[in-house]
């Protein structure tokens, strides 16, 4: 007798859970303000399509200038961080320890100095993003293989000709680990952040609904957030697919990421 | 009169061999289907021989190994040791000196000696007096209070086999234990080998993928094949004791290396 | 000496930015309403700690963090090491726990607060949710962080199964456990925050939020610097611990 394949196990585990989605609150085992019907959160959604799909721009538009925020300055501080020496030494185990402190205690301060709308979201997703990104890219830039810069030296390589054709190519997936963790964490900081004050966007709809028991409409929008992660990290497997090379390139065998302290490949926390 | 009965006493453990394989195959389950490892081993080591295996890659050295320190159940086959069955591993019988890297990091080199005698809770006066013998035995004694990370690549494996003595079986069997040093640090520790062995009279069973190393230790070399392992040819060894560097460049060792090298070159 | 000159630029660099705090908005750089000068701020500091409501919503949260430690560190350890050991059992999770981490966890809130109110069980239920998934995670890197030779080893030398466990697996997992521990408190602690920030009647969470919304700024900035030391305070004795603990690994 032969075990089912886990994909085939997982994708059963997923259907269960969509018709226990379904059969629980039907059966009544749950009442429906825990716990609405799939197919009654689904209807609602088309109902209001047009009100989840403006909430869902609002987002999005907060999610892209967010992400280039901690994505861009993240991936560069990082490299300046992890790429010269004497920066290292001195800020490395600051910036990890601060690492330490839970962002969202600043949101309120965000909200003080730029108001409800869209800009303390992006200032908080911001700040939310760049730690890690910065954090994953210092860790990193050192995993470069040094191999690659004496050989290149020993072939007479200038500086910029060194930058263009050795370290670049080396930083490739780098840079993707960090566009990848601070697109998940935009997400998720500006999610969370409209949830806790906010008047439009797809995590205001969660908290709005919840505030009236309007449970279909809650759930309605946790699938808009669900679907959101996931068609990101589609699109990241696919550029990553694409980059292959550069994924196999650049680093050595395993960069031990337990022996450059704040190298931990830090995850979302909220 | 002590004299005499000393010779009756080697002569009777001569007749059971320390290590006694017979009729033994091994087969595991890969991928596609079982796999044949080894087949039909047959292998007799009287006591106090010391003897050399070697092989292609993944001719099954290592699992025979395995099997012989009870670490591993053959599909069929005896083995013996001491005259009794290894059914499961047994220190008191069988010592095993690993690749390298098999020491704890977290264990100071005395510590990580102790290691077999702490399992079985013996006295820590015993095991700490007998642990700095050893690590005498081994040339490190004073060194007992530094940690793996602090050893180099030789006092490592040093330590691992002060380790395999430490239960004083009358076997010890080690897998390649030299094969991640240097070569100059290679050739000191085949040497310091020597000189344990012919210090503790035990028997020996070394895997190697060094054919110099292995003229150079053995009093037999046994030639396994590529999968599935079958021992192709046993060769004596009849250069004197002590070995010394200067036998590596006689014709007789050379041509004992050139015919372990063309048996194990003709293997398909 | 370089490590004496480092930490002696680092401490430059922190003045510099206190004093920068302290001078920007009493020179009316920036708007004292929205950043009070560094020095009100230590003073509402001393007068916060002082307050009763305060001493409440301190215990109250504090009670909440180290409940939901205790829940979710254990539970995650042996689901994770259950994950490790069962190579079936991973396959099957690892990608779906993969996937949690992409997605925000704060968005199941809402069924936390329908399920357990807006109380202390919520809290914890929440924050014990938003932590597990990573100590699951760094329980089963622990455990596949335990070389096959050295359990080999043991095994030659006829140890038992509890043996092994005590003289191979703890001491190999101890570092990255200790990793976890630390890294999984930052979890515990972001999920305390916005479980209380999001709908609560105590906690400093809360107060927090609370100060925000009434423009409290020097309030709001004394949690905050509060909040901030206590968590960097917490990481660095537990990184103490690590760093004493790794000093092998190298």
């Amino acid at each position: 007798m032969t075990r089912p394949s886990p994909r085939t196990v997982r994708r059963l585990i997923g259907l269960a859970l969509l018709v226990a989605w379904e059969a629980i609150p039907r059966l009544g085992i749950l009442p429906e303000l825990f716990i609405p019907p799939l197919t009654k959160t689904l209807y609602v959604l088309w109902l209001d399509r047009a009100i989840y799909a403006a909430a869902l721009l609002v987002t999005l538009y907060e999610v892209a200038v967010a992400m280039l925020i901690a994505c861009g300055v993240g991936i560069l501080v990082g490299a300046v961080v992890g790429g010269v020496a004497s920066i290292r030494n001195l800020m490395l185990p600051v910036f990890s320890s601060l690492y330490a402190v839970p962002i969202v205690i600043l949101y309120p301060v965000f909200t003080a100095w730029f108001g409800i709308g869209s800009e303390s979201k992006i200032a908080f997703a911001g700040v939310y993003g760049f730690f890690p990104v910065m954090l994953s890219t210092a860790a990193g830039i050192r995993t470069i293989d040094e191999q690659y810069l004496i050989a290149a030296r020993s072939m007479g390589a200038s500086l910029p000709q060194l930058i263009i054709r050795v370290i670049i190519p080396a930083s490739i997936p780098t840079v993707l680990a960090g566009l990848r963790l601070g697109g998940a964490l935009t997400i998720i900081g500006v999610v969370v952040s409209e949830m806790l004050t906010s008047a439009d966007g797809i995590g205001y709809l969660v908290t709005k609904n919840r505030t009236t028991l309007d449970s279909p409409r809650v759930f309605a929008a946790i699938i808009v957030i669900l679907a959101l992660s996931v068609v990101f990290d589609l699109a990241v497997r696919w550029i990553e697919r694409r980059t292959l090379i550069w994924q196999i390139a650049g680093r050595r065998e395993r960069p031990d990421a337990r022996t450059s302290r704040g190298a931990m490949p830090a995850p979302a926390t909220a | 009169m002590q004299h005499m009965a000393n010779m009756s006493a080697v002569r009777d453990v001569s007749l059971t061999p320390a290590v006694d394989v017979r009729g033994l195959s091994h087969v595991y389950a890969g991928r596609e289907g079982a796999v044949p490892a080894l087949s039909d081993i047959a292998l007799e080591v009287p006591a106090g021989r010391f003897v050399v295996i070697v092989g292609p890659s993944g001719c099954g050295k290592t699992s025979l190994l395995m099997m012989l320190a009870g670490l591993r159940r053959p599909t069929s086959g005896t083995i013996l040791c001491d005259g009794r069955p290894i059914a499961k591993p047994d220190p008191a019988r069988v010592g095993v000196v690993f690749q390298e890297a098999s020491l704890y990091p977290w264990l100071t080199a005395l510590d990580n000696v102790e290691f077999p005698l702490a399992l079985k809770h013996a006295p820590r006066e015993e095991r700490r007096a007998r642990a700095e013998a050893m690590l005498k035995l081994v040339g490190l004694e004073g060194f007992g209070t530094r940690y793996p990370h602090e050893l180099s690549g030789g006092m490592k494996q040093r330590v691992s086999i002060a380790r395999g003595l430490m239960q004083d079986p009358p076997v010890l069997l080690m897998d390649e234990p030299f094969a991640a040093l240097d070569e100059q640090t290679r050739m000191t520790m085949g040497h310091e080998l020597l000189r344990i062995w012919s210090q503790t009279s035990k028997t020996v069973v070394f895997i190697t993928h060094s054919l110099t190393e292995a003229v150079y230790l053995a009093d037999e070399v046994i030639v396994m094949s590529a999968r599935p392992g079958r021992i192709l040819d046993r060769i004596a060894i009849d250069l004197p004791r002590p070995r010394t560097y200067q036998m590596m460049a006689t014709d007789l060792f050379g041509r004992l290396r050139e015919r372990i090298w063309e048996q194990i070159r003709t293997v398909p | 000496m370089r490590g004496s000159i480092i930490i002696l630029v680092r401490i430059a660099i922190l003045a510099a930015l206190l004093a920068a705090w302290e001078a920007l908005p009493r020179l009316g750089l920036v708007n004292p309403m929205l950043l009070p000068p560094l020095s009100d701020v230590l003073k509402t500091l001393v007068t916060i700690l002082g307050r009763a409501d305060v001493h409440e919503a301190l215990g109250v949260t504090t009670a909440e963090v180290v409940v939901a430690f205790i829940i979710a560190v254990p539970l995650g350890t042996a689901l994770g090491v259950l994950a490790a050991e069962n190579a079936y059992f991973g396959e099957i999770f690892r990608p779906m726990l993969f996937y949690v981490f992409s997605i925000p966890k704060s968005i199941f809130l809402p069924m936390f607060i329908l399920v357990f109110g807006i109380g202390f069980p919520q809290k914890v239920a929440y924050a014990t949710f938003s932590t597990i998934f990573i100590v699951i995670m760094s329980a089963s890197a622990a455990v596949e962080s335990v070389k096959a030779e050295h359990l080999l080893v043991a095994q030659s030398y006829g140890a038992t199964p509890a043996q092994i466990l005590r003289r191979v697996y703890l001491p190999s997992m101890l570092p990255i456990l200790l990793e976890a521990l630390r890294i999984s408190m930052i979890f515990n602690f972001t999920g305390v925050m916005i479980a209380e920030m999001y709908a609560a009647r105590t906690g400093i969470g809360h107060m927090i939020a609370n100060w925000g919304e009434n423009f409290q700024m020097p309030q709001l900035f004394a949690g905050v610097i509060l909040l901030a030391a206590a968590a960097m305070l917490f990481n660095e004795a537990v990184r103490a611990l690590e760093n004493r603990c790794s000093i092998w690994r190298t």
